[in-house]
């Protein structure tokens, strides 16, 4: 459980120009569009390299890397809080960067990785299913883990492995997701068998039921138009077309 | 099959589906899943159909889940009939996919058997899928 803090640079150059336009030209020039806030200063419009935001996001602390950010000739500590992925090619859109004050608390998520096979896996069969990806903790930039380890080991089948078991130093990370928040079980599936020839007659003989049309209004009016329609339906057409013949 | 339980209007106009899926494009359940990279309809019996290529290939060893659900009603009218009197009867039921879109998680298999399961279940639908897996688990 190594903290999050690297000695990584990442250079940012400020962008004047703001809008949809600009934004496209910066990524068509191979930069990344971004923000920059917090710790009490002006946000700050940049622009950033993107092999060196996802070498960050890719190395083993994550998103949760504490990094030098170059800002007019200027080192500040920074981290990312947000961003936001392109939904086929996977190419960062835009990011939200945050200055970091490193004697005050911040709240991030923390990834929970498991850790070792589950007995009721093992053993019984089940399957593992892990319901909680992160935890939200507050703590000191320095005290940043990068993930926390959960030993699943000892699981067995229909047991929960919740927040308050996971191993988090409490001296120095607070932990705010709920406690009682389910982590990870061990649960069964209905393994799917093949249905016999007589049910799949049956099914492709059965017509397709229709959903149920919710009505509009209220009930008493639909009734009264329903009662008023035969009527209406009497029809001056027909006797015109009478008429007609 | 999938069908929604109460709608609004029996039937819909075909719509359009231009642009790219921005929700639920990234794995929020499971560990691999399958995304679509063109856009389309994706039928009730599709659906079906993948579903029980991926159960059946994984057996009791994985969790699945369905990241869409067909919820457009495609009406059709009758064989040899003419031109007019109004839009045909609802058929069946569609599910409108954007790029980026996807289709089906799962977990608690291995890299090689979910890719196996994804595999059989692309061969079950009418557009072009990628699998993908959640970082550090074994997208390769």
């Amino acid at each position: 459980m190594a903290t999050a803090t690297e000695g990584n640079v990442v250079e940012a150059q400020v962008r004047e120009a703001k809008g949809k336009n600009v934004a496209r030209r910066v990524r068509k020039s191979g930069k990344v569009p971004a923000v920059v806030y917090g710790a009490g200063k002006q946000p700050v419009s940049v622009s950033v390299d993107p092999k060196q935001i996802a070498r960050i996001l890719h190395s083993e602390s994550g998103y949760n890397t504490i990094f030098d950010l170059q800002l007019d000739g200027e080192r500040t500590k920074a981290m990312i809080v947000e961003w936001q992925w392109e939904p086929i090619k996977g190419a960062l859109l835009h990011l939200d960067l945050k200055f970091i004050a490193m004697d005050q608390r911040l709240k991030v998520k923390v990834p929970v990785a498991l850790t070792g096979e589950a007995a009721g896996v093992k053993q019984q069969g089940g399957i593992l299913d892990q319901v909680l990806r992160e935890v939200e903790v507050e703590c000191l930039p320095g005290d940043i883990p990068s993930h926390v380890d959960a030993d699943v080991s000892h699981l067995a089948f229909g047991q929960v492995l919740r927040v308050s078991d996971l191993p988090v130093d409490r001296g120095k990370v607070r932990i705010i997701t709920p406690a009682d928040q389910a982590v990870a079980h061990v649960t069964s599936v209905k393994e799917e068998v093949a249905p016999t020839p007589e049910a799949v007659a049956a099914e492709a003989g059965a017509a397709p039921a229709e959903p149920e049309v919710i009505k509009k209004g209220k009930q008493e009016t639909t009734e009264e138009g329903a009662e008023a329609a035969p009527e209406k339906a009497e029809k001056p057409e027909k006797a015109e077309k009478k008429e007609k013949k | 099959m999938l069908m929604p339980k109460k709608v609004k209007y029996r039937k819909q106009q075909r719509g359009r589906m231009a642009g790219k899926a921005w929700r639920g494009s990234e794995l929020a359940f499971g560990d691999y899943g399958l995304k679509v990279m063109e856009c389309g309809h994706i039928t009730d019996r599709q659906i079906e159909a993948s579903r029980i290529a991926m159960t059946r290939f994984v057996k009791r060893g994985g969790k699945i889940w369905l990241r869409l659900f067909p919820d457009k009603p495609v009406t059709k009218k009758p064989a040899e009939t003419r031109m007019g009197k109004g839009k045909g009867a609802p058929d069946h039921w569609v599910a409108v996919v954007r790029p980026g879109k996807i289709l089906f998680e799962m977990e608690g298999v291995t890299p090689t058997d979910a890719r196996e399961a994804m595999r059989l279940a692309s061969h079950k639908l009418p557009l072009r899928t990628r699998f993908v897996a959640r970082h550090g688990v074994g997208a390769h």
